[in-house]
């Protein structure tokens, strides 16, 4: 696998961790997040935790693959190919984070639990970010 | 490019062969993209713009059309 392909398995993996994170805190801490301000707060730290963890595995993956292959692990300047499927990976990712932004919006407009809307503006992006990321796979691998 | 079934045939396996088996990573320097690119050029997983076509037919000083032929879906 490339560096990039590398990039995009590290992103999903911060998802998926930062889902678990969540999850256990919401479980271990629900009064954490009985109000808006006390779910923005912790999901505000959450989103600092997830680009924190994005840039530590991709240094810690960059050694690890290096060591296990005997050669660094180097991004390459980008080609057309990877234009091609930056461009409909990130048009999955728009697509998938913009209707999650809108169901945030629509629960807001049916008086749903405001803390619900912050989650959904939450996972919004988060969703963007591993459609994003399965999608650059998907076309790496697939064409 | 690259969105559904490619009709774009290539004989890019055939004419490193005939190059002195030119590696992969030859080619794509050769032509300026990375390996992947290639590997997905010759597997037909990929169909690379004009240009880039052009560069892999310089790079076995061919025509275009003796690289890349276009198979029609009949």
């Amino acid at each position: 696998m490339t560096f990039k392909e590398w990039t995009a398995v590290t992103q999903i993996v911060g998802v998926i961790i930062v889902g678990l994170w969540l999850w256990r805190d919401v479980g271990t801490d629900p009064a954490a997040f009985a109000t808006v301000n006390g779910a923005a707060s912790r999901l505000v730290w959450l989103v600092a935790i997830a680009i924190a963890f994005n840039i530590a595995a991709i240094i810690v993956v960059t050694i690890l693959v290096s060591i296990a292959r005997g050669r660094e692990l180097k991004d390459e300047p980008a080609d057309e190919r990877d234009d091609w499927v930056a461009a409909r990976a990130s048009r999955n990712g728009y697509v998938v984070t913009s209707l999650a932004a809108a169901v945030a919006l629509v629960m807001l407009a049916f008086g749903t639990d405001p803390v619900l809307a912050a989650f959904a503006l939450f996972g919004a992006p988060m969703l963007g970010g591993a459609t994003d990321a399965v999608s650059r796979l998907v076309y790496y691998r697939i064409g | 490019m690259g969105k559904g079934k490619p009709h774009i045939a290539n004989t890019i396996r055939v004419l490193r062969f005939n190059a002195g088996e030119m590696t992969q990573a030859e080619l794509a320097e050769k032509v300026g993209v990375t390996r992947q690119t290639i590997v997905a050029i010759e597997q037909g997983r990929y169909s690379p713009s004009l240009e880039v076509a052009f560069r892999i037919a310089d790079a076995f000083k061919k025509p275009l059309a003796e690289v890349f032929t276009w198979e029609s879906e009949k």
